[in-house]
């Protein structure tokens, strides 16, 4: 990793990091299992006592419980005698967890409880005599529970979760976590091309409106509008934020054909509810994608709520799982509005549909000259800033610089 | 083609062709194969099965079915690629009132313009087809999606 920077500012980005299997297996190492938070799922997907969910950090697969005492309990799904995984269905209820392998059986926490045949039979086989279930239990992971999002930490050094939040982003978070939620919701998407691409995808501030011509037709997002692009002080996360009505459509088209953009007629719609937007927060900020750090971003695209989590297949494969949610006390009307809106995210999302292709083509041409270098100057170069515009790519470079400190690290992260 | 289909025939007959019109990218053609008053859901199984409302394109009226193809063919960047649609016979539950209640699986295969073939999707169609003195319209769709791992994009309606 020593020589990968070509620019100490982040400004150039080596192909190799989108294909090298050894930084690959680093990133495990140092950013997944390094001094990080990763975002498991939401409380709202395990109400109930013996609810459980299956995850991923990173490639690792996860099992997130809900205990009889009501915490929320987090371990790696993976059997402490042979490897095999234990926990098979996405989702479902269930007091422990047995492995069909050998039928070593779990509790919710992860403890070991029994071990078939431990004694042996007829006297004969069996375990040695001192071996210690308590010594053979599942990896477990730190939880945190935070206004309803359950992040879970590998690291015993990470600072606390409203710490490692920060400022910026809690308030941002808070706004739309602020009372409880009800899932809508799944929508996943394969993508043929390395995390970190979509890591900054979610990022750069720059492409929403250029690749996503459906915002820049209704006014959704447009580089002519209020927005920015801002981080938190150790840059590894951002809020890409826009007020939709702060341009004026006519000056905006012709920003958008002065700089060869778009010349054509532009689209309009038959039903307009999709563009419909509620005001549900005190700002009336009307899309807000905020990035955290290493696995994880929740958007707000009018009344359009998902929290997007990453899980990985290799250097060149991941998922991003969508989970659609609104509140609880949402009524019925609000609810189909959500589910309406729901058609711009997505694999099928008529705003995002575009990212994967776009990241598939960068996986494709990249995999030679792994030598070789993108560019990202928009917003500026040298020291990384919060700016008031999205003609912006600062926060691909504050990801970068966040992630190189971890990958300079020893094992275990760089604290 | 002259011979008197009955209704089962008739029902297959018409999954089929508003299939071939995918394929053939004849979207207008086959946006009239919905009547006025349609409704046009693609949702993963993992969602029906929860009985949860979220979906991959959900199209409560015609006129949003209308504004998403429109989208596709003026706004939306999508993956360069052919669909088939490879269709299996048609399961009838009941007719009621001349609208047949239809279960049809299908799988799509994808192909790249440098003629590389996937399997893109598997799922069934649950329809309620009506069945007109001259014609048949899809009067709700639920397109049932067990492929829901979706690859790279679903831009072009299943």
């Amino acid at each position: 990793m020593s020589n990968i920077w070509p620019r100490e500012d982040f400004s150039r980005l080596q192909y190799r990091l989108y294909h090298d299997p050894e930084i690959y297996e680093q990133e495990h190492d140092k950013v997944f299992r390094g001094p990080t938070w990763s975002v498991l799922c939401l409380e709202a997907e395990i109400k109930n006592a013996g609810d459980f969910v299956v995850t991923h950090v990173g490639q690792i697969p996860i099992v997130v419980t809900r205990t009889k005492t009501g915490h929320v309990s987090a371990f790696v799904n993976r059997c402490a005698h042979r490897g095999a995984e234990i926990v098979r269905e996405p989702y479902g209820n269930s007091p422990d967890f047995t492995c069909i392998y050998h039928a070593w059986c779990y509790s919710e926490d992860g403890d070991l409880l029994g071990v078939p045949f431990r004694r042996g039979a007829n006297g004969k086989g069996g375990m040695p005599a001192d071996f210690d279930l308590r010594q053979h239990g599942l990896t477990k992971l730190r939880v945190s529970v935070w206004k309803g999002i359950v992040f879970g930490t590998f690291s015993e050094s990470v600072e606390p979760i409203e710490e490692y939040i920060g400022e910026l982003m809690r308030e941002h978070l808070g706004e739309i976590f602020n009372r409880p939620l009800r899932v809508l919701g799944y929508q996943r998407q394969r993508v043929n091309a390395n995390w970190k691409l979509y890591l900054e995808n979610v990022r750069d501030a720059y492409h929403g409106s250029l690749l996503h011509e459906f915002n820049r037709t209704f006014g959704l997002s447009r580089l002519t509008q209020v927005s920015g692009a801002y981080m938190d002080d150790k840059f590894r996360h951002s809020l890409l934020f826009q007020y939709a009505g702060s341009d004026n459509t006519a000056e905006a088209r012709a920003a958008y054909a002065m700089d060869q953009v778009q010349r054509s007629e532009y689209l309009t719609l038959n039903d307009s509810d999709i563009i419909r937007f509620v005001k549900e927060n005190p700002r009336g900020v009307t899309t807000r994608i905020v990035s955290l750090f290493p696995n994880a971003v929740v958007n707000q695209i009018y009344n359009c709520l998902a929290l997007r989590k990453v899980r990985l297949y290799g250097p060149n494969e991941f998922e991003i799982i969508f989970t659609l949610f609104g509140y609880e006390d949402d009524d019925d009307a609000m609810t189909a509005h959500r589910v309406n809106q729901s058609n711009m995210v997505g694999p099928a999302g008529l705003i995002s549909m575009e990212d994967a292709e776009a990241l598939e083509l960068v996986q494709r041409s990249t995999a030679r000259d792994q030598a070789k270098y993108g560019v990202v100057e928009m917003g500026g170069v040298g020291p990384i800033k919060n700016l008031d515009t999205r003609v912006n790519e600062q926060p691909i470079r504050g990801f970068y610089s966040f992630y190189s400190q971890l990958m300079a690290a020893g094992q275990g992260g760089a604290q | 083609m002259t011979a008197v289909m009955n209704d089962k025939q008739r029902i297959e007959n018409f999954i089929l062709r508003s299939a071939f019109l995918i394929d053939n990218n004849q979207l207008d053609d086959w946006m009239a194969c919905f009547d006025e008053n349609s409704r046009y859901v693609v949702i993963p199984r993992e969602n029906r099965d929860r009985n949860l409302p979220g979906a991959l394109m959900h199209c409560d009226n015609k006129a949003r079915l209308t504004d998403r193809i429109a989208c596709l063919r003026e706004a939306n960047k999508i993956n360069p690629h052919f669909d088939r649609h490879i269709i299996s016979g048609s399961l009838i539950s009941e007719i009621v009132d001349r609208v047949a209640s239809v279960k049809t699986s299908f799988l799509v295969v994808q192909t790249n313009l440098y003629g590389d073939s996937k399997l893109f999707c598997a799922g069934c169609y649950e329809d309620k087809i009506a069945l007109l003195d001259d014609d048949e319209k899809i009067v709700e769709r639920y397109v049932v999606v067990d492929t829901f791992s979706v690859p790279t994009m679903l831009a072009t309606p299943l």
